[in-house]
């Protein structure tokens, strides 16, 4: 735990539907690959990509759902500690956009309340088999107060934009909090994991 | 449900319990292709932790006693001529007695727990908008409660401990320490010291009292150096072998019930000692108690586990039910089972957990149950400067026969309940209902919540807001000779123990892994994520990504390696 080479950590979570793309819009942002291939998600827990904004050193820990939701079996514990969420869709699929209601109910559920919440449409490569509309997300977004961006993992549109973005974004936010709990009083509930918890001994 | 499960696996695992997930994670890990299905629609089984609202409907379930039938295709006609079925339970039978008591109707916070119960248990049918938005508000408040089935903390030196950590499971989960071991003794609580510090602060000890118990501690520590210490005293219990000792009635106390957290007849004097030794030695690797309690309550963890599953490529499913298991007549092994759906899903292992057998398959079985009681409180059993303890008490039993009572008092930093009130978790093994044998306890500790103003403001005993009591079977002492007539690629898992570590858990996980993975490591540490990212300059695409073509991308903010590992345990 010695000087750590980054001024911020922030901790990104990836929801939605099987099969909308959210492993390649982490393997874009932090490989540059498409597609990300199958085997290679076996085994990696989140990936990690550092950026600079404004000279500061941001490290976005990227974190994909491992499946989960493929049977809607999302375990709680994912959402915990996140900073915040992208709640992806594809928008050649109606049936992705129909369920955001039911993700949204459980990030209500689970997430801690002052996660951000960015809405993405992906796919936008096959703008000829579009089956939700810009304005229809729009709307959604708008009423539930949500950040909204269209993106394509394939051709990398809005990819970078969508990750550096959520980063400022997270940045204001994180300046706002330090200034509102100027007090360094820690907040409650702020657990510690176990390899960080100090080490002494009886005797 | 859109997508169809595959159809092969090696390893299917019905139940999500602690320790089906720890051999879910293990088999997954060693590359197993893994199955892991629960009927339910939360994870942990009776390992869970609920909201007050997932509380809600899982009292429903169990109170009402419904029979649920789901509506299943039958399995009967996919059974070949060649093959027998072992059926599975429909219902869950292991919980018991279950009550609940709601003390305080209008007090502040309380009165939300009220509505809530109103409004989900008699609907509250025309009562003002306003009232159910009340509800609602409140329903979200409670949200934040997170009540385990089962209370259990983790020794800091304990196997779950030390698997978290080499699994790196560890990342998934954030704990706190317990901050006091406290000792119920003529009515009153009183803290436990137990630290070399906390023996030196204490301001109830003597001079001459604190010498005894350093002195008695620091033999504990290496009392296997000394067996001529103690081998006379081998044939009898440890309760009369510390009254041997130079110890005060006083400490004689605090050891038997506090640190080797024992009874007067339960142990004898090596496990008297070895209790001491296994406590001295937990404390201080995290904090001033042995203990840690995972943020969220018990039931994170076996999710923590099921995660790095998935991430190995496990496959899990919640709200599926498994009809029957498939056995082939020739082999006399089990060859697959019958889903709800009517599929059927081939698989080499199959890993069952107790209360998914019916009752056809256990009928020879005798189970122990466990008391449990939870309640939620307006203050802390031992008032300190700070409203932020988590504290352990062991009441003694009175009577012979009876089981000592654990409590563990959390508050709200531990993320299971509201601030300004306390979750208060009653645990022992039963010898009556959950509420006969713990109502007593819960007596002596807390006062019901009246809703007559009370004159003086202080109170003695915190107010007890709200109450529930149930029995759980405890399935963990049972040989799996008892199960009538399983395969023997059938593997049985059992649900809580009444410890309150989770050593029990681990090591059957570990057994079990070793008869389905023989020779194979039980949860080696995954690769590190840091280390598959390189910067952008070296970017080395992985070996199986053979499609995979670099991007040159000109815009991207300088990247930097990173390839240290900041949570690495510094042991």
């Amino acid at each position: 735990m010695s000087m750590e080479d980054y001024d911020f950590l922030f901790k990104i979570v990836l929801i939605g539907n099987a099969g909308v793309g959210k492993t390649c819009l982490v393997r874009r942002f932090t490989q540059g690959l498409f597609p990300p291939g199958q085997g290679a998600t076996i085994g990696v827990d989140f990936m990690i990509k550092t950026v600079e904004i404004n000279g500061e050193k941001v490290k976005l820990q990227i974190w994909d759902t491992a499946g989960q939701e493929r049977f809607r079996s999302i375990t709680q514990s994912y959402y915990r500690s996140a900073n915040a969420l992208i709640l992806t869709y594809d928008i050649t699929c109606e049936e992705s956009f129909r369920c955001l209601p039911e993700w949204l109910r459980e990030i209500e559920q689970y997430a801690s309340n002052k996660v951000i919440t960015v809405l993405v449409g992906n796919k936008i490569d096959l703008a000829e088999r579009r089956e939700v509309s810009q304005q229809r997300a729009e709307e959604f977004s708008e009423a539930q107060d949500m950040y909204y961006l269209e993106t394509s993992a394939k051709e990398s549109d809005n990819v970078e934009k969508l990750f550096l973005d959520l980063a400022c974004r997270l940045i204001s936010e994180a300046r706002q909090n330090t200034l509102v709990n100027n007090v360094s009083s820690p907040l409650p509930g702020e657990g510690k994991s176990i390899s960080y918890l100090t080490c002494c001994n009886f005797n | 449900m859109a997508d169809n499960l595959p159809s092969e696996f090696d390893v299917v695992v019905i139940g999500t319990g602690l320790p089906e997930s720890i051999i879910a994670a293990a088999c997954s890990r060693s590359g197993q292709r893994v199955l892991h299905v629960d009927s339910r629609s939360y994870y942990g089984g009776n390992w869970a932790s609920f909201s007050f609202s997932g509380l809600l409907s899982w009292l429903k379930e169990h109170q009402e006693n419904s029979d649920i039938v789901n509506e299943c295709p039958p399995w009967q006609e996919k059974i070949l001529e060649n093959e027998e079925a072992i059926a599975l339970s429909r219902k869950d039978k292991t919980i018991q007695h279950v009550e609940v008591f709601c003390y305080a109707r209008y007090e502040k916070y309380l009165f939300t727990i009220n509505y809530v119960h109103d409004f989900l248990f008699t609907c509250l049918q025309k009562k003002p908008a306003v009232r159910i938005y009340m509800a609602l508000v409140a329903t979200s408040l409670l949200d934040m409660l997170k009540i385990d089935l089962v209370t259990k903390l983790l020794y800091s030196r304990g196997l779950l401990i030390d698997l978290l950590i080499k699994s790196n499971v560890s990342r998934y989960a954030e704990f706190k320490n317990i901050t006091r071991i406290l000792a119920f003794r003529e009515g009153r609580v009183e803290q436990v010291p137990c630290s070399r510090a906390d023996v030196f602060n204490s301001k109830q000890l003597t001079m001459v009292e604190k010498r005894m118990l350093m002195k008695f501690l620091t033999f504990c520590m290496e009392y296997e150096e000394h067996p001529d210490e103690y081998k006379a005293y081998e044939e009898i219990t440890f309760y009369e072998y510390l009254k041997t000792q130079k110890l005060t009635p006083n400490l004689q106390y605090f050891v038997l019930h506090s640190i080797a957290m024992t009874s007067e007849t339960a142990s004898s004097t090596i496990d008297g000692l070895r209790a001491t030794k296994n406590f001295l030695h937990c404390l201080g690797r995290y904090g001033n108690t042995p203990f840690l309690f995972p943020l969220y309550g018990q039931g994170e963890l076996p999710q923590c586990f099921c995660r790095m599953c998935a991430v190995f490529g496990g496959i899990y499913c919640l709200r599926h039910l498994v009809q029957c298991l498939v056995v082939d007549k020739e082999s006399g092994k089990c060859k697959a089972v019958i889903d709800q759906f009517g599929q059927r899903i081939i698989s080499k292992h199959f890993l069952v957990e107790d209360s998914y057998f019916s009752e056809n398959t256990c009928s020879h079985v005798q189970y122990r149950q466990i008391s449990r009681a939870v309640l939620i409180t307006d203050r802390s059993v031992l008032k300190t400067d700070s409203d932020q303890q988590i504290s352990i008490l062991t009441v003694p039993a009175e009577e012979p026969g009876a089981f000592a009572v654990r409590v563990i008092e959390l508050c709200s930093s531990t993320m299971t309940c509201m601030k300004g009130t306390y979750l208060v978790h009653l645990t022992c093994t039963s010898s009556k209902t959950a509420r006969e044998d713990l109502e007593p306890v819960v007596q002596k500790l807390f006062t019901p919540y009246t809703e007559k103003e009370i004159e003086n403001e202080e109170v003695e005993k915190p107010r007890l807001l709200w109450a529930l009591y149930f029995n759980m079977r405890d399935s963990s002492d049972v040989s799996r000779n008892s199960y009538n007539d399983l395969p023997s690629n059938v593997y049985v898992c059992s649900g809580p123990d009444c410890a309150l570590g989770n050593d029990n858990a681990v090591k059957q996980a570990e057994a079990l892994f070793q008869q389905i993975c023989p020779n194979e490591d039980f949860c080696p540490p995954p690769p590190n994520p840091e280390d598959i990212i390189l910067d952008g300059d070296s970017l080395q695409p992985e070996a199986s990504e053979s499609s995979a073509i670099p991007e040159a991308n000109s815009e991207t903010p300088r990247e930097s390696a990173n390839l240290r590992n900041p949570e690495e345990p510094s042991e």
